[in-house]
């Protein structure tokens, strides 16, 4: 039936190979595609369609242990007294969490608490500058068409500046206030705004906004009042996901950071680089590491309550 | 026409257009203020914080006094160019990222196919995997490479204990194939998560014609899945390749290939303080990653595009 025979055409095919064969060995199906093309060959037997799934399924297993394995290792061992050897041993000791966040008698380490306050605080900050800001060109991208529509939105949606040339960048102009508060939030704010763009422009195509618009007007209401009170409020799962995607990531920028900040209080991208280079141990760097895994394990779980996959700007 | 009247005409049109934005009069010139009216936070942001500290930069590379950024010279352009210690990063650079971008496609694309057509027995745990790390910055990732390949590391113990060779010896997480895993620990999630919204869209029933017609699996993936990823792939690439160029924290702590983000970075620092060339060389980079970024998605649908 088929001039070229798969080179891996023996019996043992697995459960897959024989639901696969069931459903193309029709004798008159099969015939016609290899009258037709003579390149196809015959599906049930094809190398690709034995080892295929095995072997994409595996390239999967693979990734995902590599994704998660040092997650998890780092999260347990920070609450293991030993991190030598294969797997680390002793526990349950929370002294390197202890440690970390800087109570008891630990020498000069201070007390982490401030700066961890201080750097929510700010990202907070960005988070609302940042809905401030993403809500409205979101809206005008989706809703209206206008002059340079395309280029507005991949500036809008792509962060042109990499956070360390705009850190540089940013303390070379405002010399007086580029370390201060207000050049980090204004720094993580431009620096995140694209996701939060994304987010609710994604909820905002969802909308068919033209209409919601025009029954609000023909209702009476003046623009300013439909956008406030109409169609924001409709886009509010997009716009509560984007902030805390936004907040999130902003919690622990370094790059641009680790350019700015002027040291105290110390904000947490700050905190996490001090325990991960400079003279930390490995588990105590592990404790460092896992409050922040804390903190994005605490965001992804309200962007599922709120119907997200994670961290996607996509909308469902 | 000359040159004066026609620009005067233009400076004309400009001013009427922004004279009737502030004041309109019909419901085409009020539609016109309104998208200003939404615009105009963003951009406000945008220059405060973007444009005008990017014309600084732009100063300082001319600087001739780095330190009052006073006079002017183009030494600092002249050394990027003629050194060639700058062409070798810039080359490190591109091959590093571009290598990371491939494998982390490459990968991403069957994370994508495995997720979207198979019924994987943990599919939660795999999205899950996939998209945590997306949260974490570079130093979070270098750290965790340590976990995996370092002295103290899981997979480097692991191997010691097998094979009876030190740990010490075993270990790469600060050799170059470390920073290389790293970045595509931080590629990977973003490549899967473009690719992830392009297979959703993919046509399942011009597959299972595919099949029915007695195309194998790689035939069907080949010629009619691949066609239809194809604009998502490109978008993947495009993204991870200016995510990969935009890696710092990684390379700052495993510090074991000399990209641009850390020659940046030693330009400014203590010991060899040359702003003005690390100016120069933000400047290039930006630049690059614009025109590469405009360039690349005009090949592309603008929907698949995702951060």
């Amino acid at each position: 039936m088929t001039g070229d025979a798969s080179p891996r055409a023996d019996g043992g095919s697995t459960a897959t190979g024989n639901s696969d064969a069931a459903s193309t060995t029709r004798p008159d199906g099969g015939s016609v595609t290899a009258s037709q093309n003579r390149r196809w060959s015959r599906s049930g037997r094809a190398l690709s369609t034995l080892l295929g799934r095995p072997i994409v399924a595996g390239v999967v297993a693979v990734v995902t242990a590599f994704l998660t394995i040092p997650v998890l290792v780092a999260f347990v061992s920070s609450f293991a007294e030993s991190g030598s050897g294969v797997l680390p041993t002793g526990f349950v000791t929370f002294d390197h969490w202890r440690k970390v966040l800087g109570f008891g008698d630990y020498g000069v380490r201070q007390n982490a608490i401030p700066g961890l306050t201080y750097s929510l605080l700010i990202a907070t900050g960005g988070m609302v500058l940042n809905v401030l800001i993403g809500v409205p060109i979101a809206y005008a991208l989706a809703r209206y068409d206008f002059y340079a529509r395309d280029w507005i939105n991949t500036f809008a949606i792509l962060p042109l500046v990499p956070g360390l040339i705009l850190g540089i960048a940013f303390i070379q102009t405002y010399p007086e206030h580029g370390r201060s508060s207000l050049g980090l939030l204004a720094g993580y704010c431009l620096l995140k705004s694209p996701y939060m763009v994304l987010t609710v422009q994604s909820s905002f195509q969802s909308m068919d906004l033209v209409r919601l618009e025009e029954s609000a007007r023909s209702l009476g209401a003046s623009w300013p009042r439909t956008v406030l009170t109409v169609i924001v409020p409709q886009a509010r799962r997009g716009i509560v996901a984007g902030a805390i995607i936004t907040w999130t990531l902003a919690a622990a920028e370094f790059n641009f950071t680790h350019k700015v900040a002027s040291g105290s209080p110390d904000p947490f991208a700050m905190f996490l680089y001090r325990n991960i280079a400079t003279n930390a141990s490995y588990l105590q760097s592990a404790a460092a590491v896992s409050v922040y895994f804390l903190i994005v394990v605490a965001a992804i779980v309200v962007l599922q309550l709120l119907g997200k996959r994670g961290f996607s700007t996509a909308h469902q | 026409m000359s040159v004066r009247k026609s620009a005067t005409a233009s400076v004309r049109r400009v001013a009427s257009l922004a004279s009737t934005t502030a004041r309109p009069t019909t419901e085409r010139e009020r539609e016109r203020r309104r998208i200003a009216v939404l615009c105009l936070p963003f951009f406000a942001l945008a220059i405060v914080a973007g444009f005008v500290p990017l014309a600084m930069l732009v100063r300082i590379s001319f600087a001739e006094d780095t330190i009052w950024m006073e006079g002017w010279s183009l030494e600092a352009w002249e050394a990027l160019a003629t050194t060639p210690a700058y062409r070798r990063v810039a080359w490190n650079t591109l091959w590093f990222v571009g290598l990371a971008t491939g494998v982390s496609v490459a990968l991403g694309v069957a994370v994508a196919h495995a997720l979207e057509k198979y019924d994987l027995p943990a599919e939660r745990v795999v999205v899950a995997a996939v998209s945590f790390p997306i949260a974490l910055p570079g130093i979070v990732v270098a750290y965790l490479i340590t976990v995996l390949l370092g002295n103290q590391g899981v997979v480097t113990n692991a191997i010691a204990t097998v094979t009876g060779a030190s740990a010490f010896d075993l270990a790469s997480a600060t050799a170059i194939t470390g920073l290389f895993l790293g970045y595509v620990y931080s590629l990977l999630p973003r490549a899967t998560m473009v690719l992830r919204g392009t297979y959703a869209e993919v046509n399942a029933q011009a597959e299972e014609a595919a099949r029915t017609l007695g195309a194998s699996r790689w035939e069907t993936f080949y010629h009619v899945t691949l066609p239809e990823i194809r604009p998502g792939i490109a978008a993947a690439a495009i993204l991870t390749f200016r995510s990969g160029l935009a890696i710092f924290g990684t390379v700052l702590i495993l510090q074991s290939h000399k990209v641009i983000t850390l020659q940046i970075h030693n330009e400014i620092s203590v010991g060899s303080y040359a702003p003005d060339v690390a100016a120069a060389i933000g400047l290039v980079y930006v630049v690059f990653i614009v025109a590469f970024t405009f360039v690349g998605l005009r090949f592309v649908d603008d929907d698949a595009v995702e951060v």
